[in-house]
């Protein structure tokens, strides 16, 4: 019989396992704010414009949801982050900012300075 | 030279200080100079990492490097190697697995997160809560697996009062010795309750943190019900939270799916489950014994205690009930250890504590800091400061249960004891900044309003005692204020808090009983001049038009009431007997010719 940590253990390699296969490597990975204050400022809409885009063909994308960090003031909010640079995070995120911030960085590698959160 | 723009963050904790970390800052500014990195690389201090035997603590993102016991002399190759040539330095590298400080990996680089420290919003923000590999791949659910696997719930329990967690609910009852009571009962079947009812006006703490990592909570009931005996769960949470609920029931599917909850967790003899019970969004159904009532079915009104829930508590059983936040802090405590969770904090409250910050600030937002953080800290450093060039004026800590504290106390360390003394509590974690444009008896007003409306009436001091304190409180603001009020609330007050049933009526006359003691003036003034200076009471407002106006009639338009006339191109006129205050003429108004006083 393995022991709880043993079987705890084996259950957190296959869990690194499957987000990998979901692509957790690909070069970028957005993620979008989806609770409740980030959803009253507009996420849904954010992370609909995100979804169409890997839906019609955006790669290298690995996107998904996160809880409130805490930005209040500053939602939606959306990461952007690539191993080796510092996470670029944008506040106030609307759909015309997260159209341009596919078009922009995520396609081109563009920081947009103006919308990042320091 | 293209170099990346590394973010350096200088622990600035006591003991990294004590250790040498500012004459590091000099040093590290020095060295960056002379290689003309200035512009590239930028300093930030944060608070205790939690590594303070390893201090002074150093971290280079991206790319996360800890740097420990590094000393003046190591500055030099850390530019050099590292920042210059992007070589990590491995002689100085230290590697800490902690649960806790993995916000920092993506997060460490703002400076809103520069005071803060994250244990028990360690994954929010991070993870996606509504995957449950996410939250495995962080250790998730390891924490239970040491308990149920290596330790028994003696040591459980042990290991919690060790560490010196105390509720975060509110009343900071220590959580060891609530755990060690109810283990201790021989009756079964016990249970444990983790309330999330999270009843303070404008508070998100705990709904923000279900939203943004379910299975932390989960995990702690989880060991909790392990060390107490227990084999079901209730989570109360209020139905005004749909998301919050979705995630967690989500949690709890996926944590059985996984068998980390129902029969034989992780192949031990330990079997529990958990439901969730939801509230229909009543203030006084937070207070322990009135959620048992309502988890119970009953109609949620307190009692009197004892016998505490630990001996009779839901269907008369030994019950353990404890915060959101508490049983998050569980997990680390577990993994990381009592005696790393002791390190941080003060003498008498350990760990972090998470507020909602809100009101006049500039970053609004939910906030994490280590206890022993001052109020000047929190609204300064990590709060930004008040927003407009506008004046502070007051803290508002514990919500409708807490107090109003003056500048003269921004100095207050946070932790259960100094918050008491300064004359306000910890609470739950509001924490609502009020700038000069806030009339505090309008404040004790809004919050006496609050108590008063949810006063569940079973008491006669809270039911009626409240109602007459508000009815002075509404006649101050009205402008009819007698001479004697203020010491009639004091005494109204006084014998609320002294002779109702549950906490809610003990606590209700604070908000009022604190501003009249750091803010006297304000009441007399609106009592005896039967002014405002903030100019928020609005029966004590008065407006007139200044020779400014142009007579272009804007005002007369938009008064209800017809209180304006004035011929076009002259000077309009108020009449102050019709004036019903409502400022409408003032804001449309585009000459500034309208005085407000
Ligand atoms: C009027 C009133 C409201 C309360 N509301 C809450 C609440 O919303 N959430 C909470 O955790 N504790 C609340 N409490 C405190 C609980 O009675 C209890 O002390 C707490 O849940 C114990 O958990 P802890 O030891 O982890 O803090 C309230 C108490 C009173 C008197
Ligand atoms: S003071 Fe720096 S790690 Fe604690």
């Amino acid at each position: 019989m393995p022991t709880p940590l043993e079987l705890i253990r084996k259950k957190r390699a296959e869990a690194v396992g499957r987000i990998i296969g979901k692509g957790y490597l690909s070069t970028k990975r957005v993620y979008v704010g989806m609770a409740t204050c980030e959803i009253a400022a507009g996420s849904k809409d954010v992370m609909d414009v995100f979804q169409k885009a890997v839906s019609r063909g955006l790669t290298d994308v690995y996107l998904s949801q996160k809880g409130c960090a805490g930005r209040c003031n500053l939602e939606p909010t959306v990461e952007v982050i690539e191993a080796g640079k510092s996470p670029v995070k944008y506040g106030r995120v609307d759909r015309e900012r997260a159209q341009q911030i596919i078009d922009r960085h995520l396609k081109n590698g563009e920081i947009i300075q103006e919308w990042v959160i320091d | 030279m293209n170099v990346t723009p590394y973010r350096i963050i200088l622990c600035d904790g006591t003991a990294c200080i004590n250790s040498g970390a500012r004459a590091l800052a000099t040093a590290l500014r020095e060295q960056l100079e002379r290689h003309g990195l200035t512009e590239q690389v930028t300093i930030g201090l944060s608070g205790c990492l939690g590594m303070c035997d390893k201090g002074p603590i150093l971290v280079v993102n991206p790319g996360y490097t800890i740097y420990g016991r590094v000393t003046e002399k190591d500055i030099p190759e850390i530019v050099q190697e590292h920042l210059v040539k992007g070589q990590p330095i491995a002689r100085l590298a230290i590697q800490e697995d902690h649960l806790y400080n993995r916000f920092f990996r993506v997060f460490g680089d703002a400076k809103f997160f520069g005071k803060q420290m994250r244990i028990t919003l360690r994954n929010c923000g991070i993870i996606d809560p509504e995957n449950i590999d996410d939250y495995l791949s962080l250790r998730g659910y390891e924490a239970l697996a040491k308990a149920v696997g290596e330790m028994t719930p003696e040591q459980v329990v042990a290991e919690v009062e060790k560490s010196g967690l105390r509720g975060r609910g509110g009343a900071g009852f220590p959580t060891g010795r609530k755990w060690k009571l109810t283990a201790a009962e021989k009756a079964t079947p016990k249970y444990v309750i983790c309330n999330a009812d999270e009843g303070d006006p404008g508070a998100f703490m705990d709904r923000s943190a279900i939203e943004g990592d379910p299975h932390t909570v989960v995990e702690g009931m989880a060991i909790g019900a392990y060390a107490i005996g227990a084999s079901q769960g209730f989570i109360y949470i209020r139905a005004e939270y749909p998301l919050a609920i979705r995630r967690i029931r989500r949690a709890i599917d996926d944590a059985r799916a996984h068998g980390l909850l129902g029969q034989n967790i992780l192949g031990s003899n330990f079997s529990f489950d958990i439901e969730i019970r939801l509230g229909a969004g009543a203030f006084v159904c937070g207070e322990e014994t009135a959620l048992i009532h309502s988890v119970e079915g009953a109609r949620g009104m307190p009692r009197p205690r004892p016998p505490y829930p630990a001996v009779a508590g839901l269907y008369g059983q030994p019950t353990v009930i404890n915060n959101v936040e508490t049983w998050a802090n569980i997990p680390v405590i577990i993994l990381d250890g009592a005696n790393w969770f002791r390190t941080v904090g003060t003498e008498t409250s350990k760990g972090t504590k998470v507020f909602a910050l809100a009101g006049k600030v500039v970053n609004t937002g939910l906030i994490e800091v280590p206890m022993g953080t001052t109020l000047r800290e929190i609204i300064y450093d990590v709060g930004g400061g008040i927003p407009s060039g506008k004046c502070f004026k007051s803290v508002q800590t514990g919500g409708p249960s807490g107090g109003c504290l003056p500048e003269q106390y921004l100095d207050t360390p946070i932790d259960y004891e100094s918050l008491v003394k300064a004359g306000s509590i910890m609470g739950s974690g509001g924490m609502i900044v009020i700038d000069e444009d806030s009339c505090m008896v309008d404040v004790a007003r809004f919050f006496l309003e609050f108590t008063q409306d949810e006063s569940c009436g079973k008491c006669t001091p809270c039911r009626e005692g409240t109602k007459r304190m508000l009815e002075i409180l509404t006649r101050i603001t009205d402008g009819k204020g007698q001479p004697g009020d203020i010491e009639k609330l004091e005494r109204l007050g006084g014998m609320i808090r002294k002779s109702s049933l549950c906490g809610l009526g003990q606590s209700a006359p604070n908000p009022v009983l604190s501003t009249i003691k750091n803010f006297r003036p304000e009441y007399e003034e609106h009592i005896h001049e039967k002014k405002c200076r903030a100019k928020v009471c609005k029966s004590l407002l008065h407006y007139e038009i200044i020779e400014k106006c142009v007579g272009c009639g804007a005002c007369r338009r938009v008064c209800p009431v017809g209180a304006i006339t004035g011929a076009a191109k002259s000077r309009h006129t108020i009449d102050q007997d019709k004036c019903v205050r409502c400022g409408l003429c003032f804001n449309t108004c585009k000459f500034e010719a309208i005085a407000k006083a």
